[in-house]
């Protein structure tokens, strides 16, 4: 019997990506939130007795630079903000696509829940490429309802920039755990492995001649990452700091190359047997 | 419809040991059929399942699924399957699990309740639908992976030892099930260590051992033991027991009132009952001691064991 006699059929996968986004809340998402509010409380405790008010005594020359106390206060919570992000951004984003991808594919067949997953007609690129697009989107929600709250609580925090600069900032890391997820069982501890390796293979011989260092290309230059982050944590106006702006060609480069591992792990899924012996 | 064509699978081990699970097997399903799979532990059962969904990948030979190679034959249709080991994740809601596969079967959303709520009625499942996965016993949970692989209309069923740990209640209607599920072009195919249900629901039934294909037993339309084929009976008789060690001098008391009789052909027990019946004794049962299968199965296991050795 041949294939024209059977009818073809498409799993709706498009459809399951609510269910996908359920699973990701449930699982990810509320860890995700606990664990960065719990980050941001640690990173303003030690500064939470420099957070100004409006009761602080303004000089008169700081005054007259600012046009009005209100103003000054504002330029004020502006250098809080920068102090607070700079401090935990990095932690966060790295922290919440460590949640969001850890053992996204390597669980299924580790756990044997691919077998019915794939007994039905769709690839596995098809469903685990659009999961690692649903866990994109739930946590920059999650990181957009913490700077809700950060901003209800302190001082309003968000801004294009910087939701921007998250959003990618979790592709550079996302992209790799997926490819390494997808490739081997133990993904979370080879993309922290990964990170820490590419991290202090960069600052120790990033600088170097010698030929071999040009293959430090290779590695994701996530030692520069604080630098992104440093661009959107606000402009220290209180202090007079220079206006920073965002490294883009840097900032391309590291979710470029998420991105590149991403689509590495799709290659990897479409060829490999899910099987475990 | 499925083809295996001289079919190897060999696994290399951490130490670097070869281990075959699949030799040389040249296998044919056609549509319309009901399959058997039957073979110890380790025989290669679940190896070529695995080989027949794409989720290994032969080292020597092809499979072809409607002429496909497997992976693609199920990413354009899907196939029915119910795993050995029930794997779903165990906080999902019995409900929520057939929905969830509904929509990755590829069931159309006008129809996406009804399919579900039939599987649920088919399967018994109508008082554990809220349930958690992890709550469910063994036996729901198996009826709950039967269910998820009935849900469409599928071409290719594979079912590997799906009354394990059903009671006999289920036992019984999983039979039922699969009877109804018997359609011309379908090809369903069952691995069961239970050589009573094979026998019951399979066409044929191929038995393997050490990874080789030993024997295609056909089971409907099975011709009667040839002259002068001999097999093991047993006896019962509601009068006159004590005459049976007189006529089969080697007879054994197997208790519950019957008694085994040694390998003997047609000829020999029809000559046999019919002295016992002329000296007065009442005869109440007769059947062969294994079953056709049964006998195939021993015959096959041990050459294969005597092979090995």
């Amino acid at each position: 019997m041949s294939e024209a006699g059977t009818k073809r059929r498409r799993a709706r996968v498009g459809a399951y990506a609510l269910w996908q986004l359920r699973d990701y809340a449930k699982d990810r998402g509320v860890p995700t939130f606990i664990v960065a509010l719990l980050s941001g409380y640690l990173g303003l405790s030690p500064i939470i007795e420099r957070m100004p008010t409006r009761a602080d005594e303004v000089p008169a020359g700081v005054l007259a630079r600012f046009g009005s106390a209100e103003a000054v206060y504002a330029a004020r919570m502006l250098d809080f903000n920068h102090a607070f992000l700079r401090g935990i951004l990095g932690t966060i984003v790295f922290v919440g696509a460590l949640f969001a991808m850890n053992g996204i594919v390597a669980n299924d067949r580790k756990q044997g829940f691919y077998r019915f997953l794939f007994a039905k007609p769709m690839t596995p690129a098809r469903y685990y490429g659009q999961a690692f697009f649903v866990h994109w989107a739930g946590f920059v929600a999650v990181m957009i309802v913490l700077g809700l709250v950060y901003g209800a609580l302190i001082w309003p925090v968000l801004s294009r920039p910087l939701i921007l600069v998250i959003a990618l900032m979790f592709v550079a890391y996302a992209g790799i755990a997926f490819l390494l997820s997808a490739a081997a069982r133990w993904d979370w501890m080879s993309l922290v492995a990964v990170t820490v390796a590419s991290t202090f293979l960069w600052a120790r011989y990033g600088e170097s001649t010698h030929p071999l260092a040009r293959l430090l290309v290779l590695l994701p230059p996530l030692h520069r990452a604080d630098e992104v982050y440093a661009s959107v944590s606000g402009v220290p106006m209180y202090a007079s700091g220079a206006p920073t702006v965002i490294p883009w060609s840097l900032l391309a480069w590291l979710a470029g190359y998420g991105a590149v591992c991403f689509a590495a792990g799709l290659v990897v899924l479409r060829y490999r047997r899910l099987a475990i012996v | 419809m499925i083809a295996f064509d001289h079919v190897g699978k060999r696994y290399r081990s951490f130490t670097g040991r070869e281990v075959r699970a699949l030799d040389d097997l040249t296998l044919e399903l056609r549509p319309g059929e009901v399959f058997g799979l039957a073979g110890p532990n380790g025989a290669g059962k679940t190896t070529l399942i695995a080989l027949l969904l794409g989720f290994l990948g032969p080292s020597e030979g092809t499979v072809r699924i409607a002429g496909l190679e497997p992976r693609r034959f199920i990413e354009r249709h899907g196939v029915g399957y119910l795993s050995e080991l029930v794997n779903i994740p165990p906080a999902w809601r019995a409900e929520e699990t057939l929905r969830r596969y509904a929509l990755l079967a590829g069931v159309e959303p006008a129809k996406l309740r009804a399919r579900v709520d039939d599987a649920i009625e088919r399967l018994g499942l109508g008082e554990h639908r809220g349930k958690r996965v992890k709550q469910l016993s063994k036996g729901n949970l198996q009826r709950l992976g039967l269910a998820q692989a009935l849900l469409c209309e599928e071409q290719v069923v594979v079912l590997d030892e799906p009354t394990h740990g059903l009671d006999p209640v289920w036992t019984q209607r999983f039979r039922d099930v699969v009877t109804a599920l018997r359609r011309d072009d379908r090809v369903i195919l069952i691995a069961s260590h239970n050589l009573d249900e094979l026998a019951r629901l399979a066409d044929r039934v191929g038995i393997l051992d050490h990874g080789r294909l030993r024997r295609v037993v056909a089971m409907r339309g099975a011709a009667p033991p040839p002259d002068g084929a001999a097999a093991p009976y047993r006896i019962a008789l509601a009068r006159g027991a004590e005459l049976v060690p007189d006529v089969f001098p080697h007879a054994r008391d197997v208790g519950q009132g019957e008694l085994e009789l040694d390998a003997l052909t047609l000829q020999e027990i029809n000559a046999g009952i019919a002295t016992l019946i002329a000296r007065g004794a009442l005869v109440s049962l007769v059947i062969p001691a294994h079953s056709l299968l049964e006998q195939q199965f021993r015959e096959a296991v041990s050459a294969a064991g005597a092979e090995a050795t």
